[in-house]
């Protein structure tokens, strides 16, 4: 039972304010027990903030993010699953499902979470699966001004997460949950 | 094993002590027996064994329902919807309807039940400290809390709790004792025959013991018994014939089962805390407000403890009156002796035996008598299992007597009481506890009790007047009913009726010390008086100040000498003044206007006279005082001041009649309002105010109520005028603050005695502020004839428009004092 909130591409103060008001009454300290950040918060504000909902904070470097000292990639191990972050930027073409499943096999990761196209995507191959919590301010992004806000929760529970993605539709928050099971075996 | 093997001399005794052969039949089975003195299980004179298990199983099978409702994982869809809501029941949301919301309210409660318990008897660590049983004690505090919601979870309850888990625990592991043991009743049957062809030894034995058990519970129709049930031990009896698999309920009946202890310590737990069947109900002791039906509006637990002391002064009035006149109050000790039910003062094994005559005791409660109309006013005395529970803790304080009685010091007496000794003779105390039972629950402790507020005040009065904790004095003394009140109408309150006492007592000697340098007041007021002139400013402004600053140094005296409580009062009060002193010098020290900075003072002056009326006005909102400002001042800058106080004037009527901070605080105001220049002055005044904010409305009361005393006795010259003046007005305010003070008092005190008490003094004080204002009226009268011939200070003349202004004030408040006496 354990929660996981994967967020990124805030592009704070440069592209947008802050979190939108209804995004901000939901993240209340004390539920999360680990924040997962693709990158491009942009500010050491940003940081602390998310520091504020939990201290278990992991965090990738964007193209934007003012602090150089993020790693470019990063992998973590919750229950039985192992996860990875990266911005996405690196990964080219950007979005595309191969090039971010290649990186999933060089990560060795079963989750893989990676952001920078602010748009909110959830893949399942045989490998494992990508998620891609989109931009939680709703930024523009290098190839479109409509974004929604998005970001994703995912409840890790033994073998099963449950990935439950929290977007900002026409300004009410629109909650929409995805099952992903481990094969037990395969995977070491 | 250990526990068990800790158990058997101590059950054996237990066994040997008993008078009471049918309920001791379950003597080694503390577990059973428990239950059934709890009232979850029917005794076994009255049913069968059947009956037993029927219960049990029952009230098992509640325990499951509960679980399984109450305990939410919110991953299980919720009952029928397939696609829940999302909406709602994501894990983020805040709605509190969806399953996620309660999941972490119950996170929550978990964890404070876990603070508690991880620090549960480290002693028996081997026991208690080990996951399963924490998991059994944590989930079943968390369903009790959660089913009792008005309760909550209070620290305390888990050391309740424990002591029932471990007794179950004892009665399954000397199952498995007897089981080992006595194996053979235990086998199952079904190869009976099996057994009896094939093994030639077990078929010898078969013969030789006959089990006759198997045919009462009809299981199998066997033909050989090799031995009579009777030929065992009547407990071995009951132990076979309560954990028999195929019995009645089959296996949720077996009433001693190491599967299903944690549903029968709920149902054990529960019943301690609701007090089914009349039993004393522990979870009252939890409950911080009054328990509806209580004579007095205390606590349940506060009440006990005054139940406690009460049997106490019947039984050793001495003890009672040494732990009074030190002012340890019952309830810092009973209240962990209560709520615990003594589980902190005594190790497992003792607490143990203790338990099994609490829980023994009758638990009806007892019929009143018909002559008996004030009753009882504490309910703990209302059955034999609650008198038995007071009557042991007061023999526990008997037993600390010789330990209480030899020092004066009241921490070391409630460290004695709180540090009970380990090796005690725990059959006396039990013993003692008895005769003190049967005293307690005689017709002479409803007669004799005074009542339960009485009882409170009176120590409350003692300790006021004994002076030996100062400290304590102020907090625990007052009623619990006013504990909501905010902490500094408390003290108001409290000041308020001591200040009633001193009235009352020394009325007399308040006009001679006050004399004393009211004299010196007239001497430097008249050296004053008599330079009209610039020259007044040069050294009459020294002298005011420095009168004024011996004045207040004498009030602060004066009030030092009231009790030590008030002293810290006293301090900030003089602080006060010196720095209302410290204001006006620095005004003079600039260097304006000496007319000016005399002028200034006067409104300083006028306008404490124009606040002292705005806070009469609290309890009197009427306007004609605010007509009177307006007259009182011709000349311009003057005028600045009275519109500042009607100002004022209009604020005040919001404000809280307690909250008399407000006209002190403007006295700086004032002051420097109409020396504007004066920035620096004004920026000290207004950290003045702001501090003044802070104190209490007692403080200024005191204050006016002082100074009142003062300005009553100087009288005839200028100055002395204002002096008079303000003390009209203090005088007519401090009756208004009296009356409101009365009325407030007479929701309070609980006994006629203080409300008679608090009549008199302020009948008194009406007397004598009648006189003063009589006293003004003359003296006014007199000075205008005096000053008409006097110089043409201008200042000169706004006194004299002022005298005749406030012996119209003065008449003003003498009607009003008539019309508050006719009320009354």
């Amino acid at each position: 039972m354990v929660l996981v909130l994967a967020i990124g591409d805030l592009h704070i103060p440069h592209r947008a304010a802050d979190l939108p008001p209804k995004f901000k009454s939901m993240l209340v300290p004390g539920k999360i027990q680990h924040i997962i950040c693709t990158g491009n918060l942009c500010i050491k504000e940003v940081h602390d903030y998310l520091k504020s909902l939990c201290p278990d904070l992991h965090i990738t470097r964007g193209e934007y993010d003012e602090d150089s000292r993020y790693p470019e990639t990063k992998t973590l191990t919750i229950g039985q699953f192992k996860l990875g972050i990266c911005h996405g930027h690196q990964v080219i073409p950007w979005g595309d499902l191969d090039s971010l499943a290649m990186l999933q096999r060089q990560l060795d990761v079963d989750i893989l979470i990676a952001g920078h196209t602010h748009q909110f995507k959830a893949y399942k191959h045989e490998g494992g699966v990508v998620i891609n919590p989109g931009s939680a301010t709703g930024a523009y992004s290098s190839f479109t001004y409509d974004v929604n806000p998005s970001f994703v929760l995912m409840d890790i529970d033994g073998l099963r997460v449950v990935v439950y993605v929290y977007e900002l539709i026409d300004g009410e928050v629109k909650v929409d949950k995805i099952d992903f099971k481990k094969t037990a075996t395969t995977r070491s | 094993m250990s526990p068990a093997a800790i158990e058997r001399p101590m059950l054996e005794s237990a066994c040997s002590k008993s008078s009471d052969e049918s309920r001791r039949s379950f003597a080694n089975l503390r577990g059973v027996q428990w239950r059934t003195d709890l009232g979850i299980l029917p005794p076994l004179s009255s049913s069968t064994i059947d009956d037993l298990r029927k219960v049990t199983a029952d009230s098992r099978r509640r325990y499951a329902c509960l679980r399984r409702h109450l305990l939410v994982d919110p991953h299980l869809p919720k009952d029928g919807s397939n696609s829940p809501n999302l909406a709602i029941d994501n894990p983020l949301s805040q709605n509190p309807d969806s399953t996620w919301g309660r999941f972490f309210r119950n996170a929550e409660l978990e964890k404070t039940v876990d603070q508690d318990l991880s620090r549960l008897y480290p002693e028996h660590g081997n026991y208690f400290q080990s996951t399963g049983c924490q998991g059994m004690l944590r989930r079943i505090l968390l369903l009790w809390c959660l089913r009792h919601p008005e309760y909550g979870y209070r620290q305390g309850m888990h050391e309740l709790l424990a002591p029932l888990l471990y007794v179950l625990h004892v009665d399954v592991e000397r199952l498995s004792e007897v089981r080992k043991e006595y194996e053979d009743h235990f086998t199952d049957k079904f190869d009976g025959l099996s057994f009896q062809e094939n093994d030639l030894r077990y078929n010898f034995d078969f013969k030789k013991y006959l089990d006759s058990m198997e045919d009462e519970i009809g299981s199998h129709g066997n033909a050989t018994k090799v031995r009579s049930l009777d030929e065992l031990d009547p407990e071995i009896q009951t132990i076979v014939l309560l954990s028999d698999a195929y019995g009645a309920e089959g296996e949720l009946g077996i009433v001693l089962s190491e599967k299903f202890m944690e549903h029968d310590a709920y149902c054990m737990f529960d019943a301690l805390m609701n007090g089914a069947h009349g039993a004393v109900a522990m979870a009252d002791f939890f409950s911080p407000s009054p328990v509806g039906g209580s004579h007095s509006g205390l606590p349940p637990v506060i009440e006990a403890s005054a139940a406690l002391y009460h049997l106490l002064s019947v039984v050793d009035s001495s003890l009672h009156s040494h732990l009074v006149e030190l002012g340890v109050e019952p309830q810092y000790f009973a209240l962990r002796w209560l709520r615990v039910l003594f589980g902190r003062e005594f190790s497992l094994e003792n607490l143990l035996l203790i338990w099994d005559e609490i829980f023994a005791a009758d638990k009806n409660k007892l019929e009143k008598g018909a002559g008996d109309d004030t009753g009882s006013t504490f309910g703990i005395f209302s059955s034999p299992q609650g008198a038995l529970i007071s009557a042991f803790a007061v023999s526990m304080i008997l037993y600390l007597r010789s330990s209480l009685l030899s020092t004066e010091n009241a921490t070391i007496c409630l460290q004695r009481l709180l540090k009970f000794p380990e090796n005690i003779d725990l059959r006396k105390l039990i013993g003692k506890a008895k005769s003190l039972q049967a005293l307690a629950l005689g017709p002479s402790i409803s007669s004799s009790s005074p009542r339960c507020g009485g009882a409170y005040n009176h120590s409350k009065s003692m300790v006021v007047r004994s002076h030996t904790l100062p400290s304590d004095s102020i907090s625990p003394k007052t009623p619990l009913n006013m504990v909501p009140d905010s902490y500094w109408e408390e003290k108001w309150r409290v000041l308020h009726k001591a200040a009633e006492q001193r009235n009352g007592s020394s009325g007399k000697q308040n006009p001679t010390p006050k004399k004393g340098w009211t004299e010196k007041v007239r001497l430097s007021l008249s050296r004053t008086a008599s330079d009209p002139s610039p020259a007044k400013a040069g050294c009459g402004n020294d002298h005011k100040p420095s009168v004024r600053r011996r004045l207040l140094e004498d009030l602060s005296q004066e009030l030092g000498l009231d009790e030590d409580t008030e002293k810290a009062g006293c301090d900030e009060v003089s602080g006060q003044k010196d720095h209302i002193c410290k204001v006006v010098e620095v005004e003079n020290q600039d260097g304006v206007n000496n007319d000016f900075t005399c002028v200034a003072e006067e409104r300083c002056l006028s306008g404490i006279a124009g606040s002292e009326e705005n806070s009469s006005l609290f309890s009197d909102p009427s306007s004609p005082l605010s007509g009177a400002n307006n007259h009182e001042n011709d000349s311009e800058k003057s005028s600045v001041a009275s519109n500042s106080s009607i100002d004022e004037t209009d604020d005040h009527p919001e404000a809280n009649h307690e909250d008399t901070t407000l006209p002190v605080s403007h006295l700086p105001n004032n002051a420097t309002l109409n020396s504007g220049d004066n920035n620096e002055a004004t920026g000290k005044s207004l950290a003045v105010p702001k501090e003044r904010k802070l104190l209490s409305g007692k403080f200024q009361w005191f204050w006016k109520f002082g100074r009142s005393n003062d300005g009553e006795e100087t009288s005839e010259k200028g100055n002395g005028a204002l002096d008079v003046t303000k003390s009209a007005n203090d005088a007519g305010s401090q009756s208004s603050t009296v009356c409101s003070s009365v009325d407030g008092s007479c929701y309070s005190s609980t006994t006629g005695d203080l409300v008679d008490q608090n009549m008199m003094g302020s009948l008194r004080n009406l007397g004598h502020s009648m006189l003063e204002h009589i006293q003004v009226i003359e003296s006014v009268f007199q000075q205008d004839r005096v000053q008409v011939g006097s110089s043409d200070n201008f200042s000169k003349n706004v006194l004299v428009g002022k005298g005749q202004v406030t012996a119209m004030t003065a008449l003003k408040e003498l009607r009003k004092i008539s019309n508050l006496l006719s009320e009354m």
